[in-house]
């Protein structure tokens, strides 16, 4: 039980600091398109 | 294309713009959208890709090769290009820092119409670090 709980805290740990981490927007240019 | 463009995953919206040959895609929050992808698909469409700007969040990280990279979610980084943006972003590495940042993450090279190889990673070219923010836990 104890390792779970271990488990789920250092996940949480790996996982946190890019939670805020995102793709916001993508910007293409192209040629060819009509 | 933007038909094309908006079945591929983590897809928002997609808004076209014929006259300046632009498309803008707006990404969903699942963290699934892949820009190798996108290209592939653009290149599918019978469309060719120029250029490939990108505005993302992420911590600055080092890779497997040892070169900074940005961590846009928990399995997609892109390599940083070095440039004098990319090293002020030195002092962030490994640290709960989220930077925003505008870049290039593809260009066509010069030539004729070439198939996208997506086996080669698209490296990040920092044109603009638009903020920081220090994360707390």
């Amino acid at each position: 039980m104890n390792e779970r709980i271990a488990l789920l805290l250092l996940l949480g740990c790996v996982v946190a600091p890019v939670s805020q981490a995102q793709i916001k927007r993508i910007e293409l240019r192209v040629e060819g398109m009509t | 294309m933007k038909q094309h463009l908006g079945r591929q995953s983590g897809v928002q919206n997609v808004d076209v713009s014929l006259i300046d040959g632009k498309v803008q895609i707006t990404p969903k929050e699942d963290g699934t959208i892949d820009p190798a992808q996108l290209l592939k698909a653009t290149f599918d469409s019978g469309v060719t890709a120029t250029e490939m700007d990108i505005t993302a969040q992420g911590k600055v990280v080092k890779d497997s090769s040892g070169n900074l990279a940005l961590q846009v979610e928990p399995n997609r980084s892109f390599a940083l290009v070095t440039n004098e943006l990319s090293k002020s972003l030195d002092s962030l590495e490994d640290t709960q820092t989220i930077v925003t940042v505008r870049g290039e993450l593809y260009k066509k090279p010069p030539g004729k119409k070439q198939k996208i190889d997506t086996s080669i990673p698209l490296r990040l070219l920092i044109l603009e670090v638009q903020k920081e923010v220090q994360k707390k836990d």
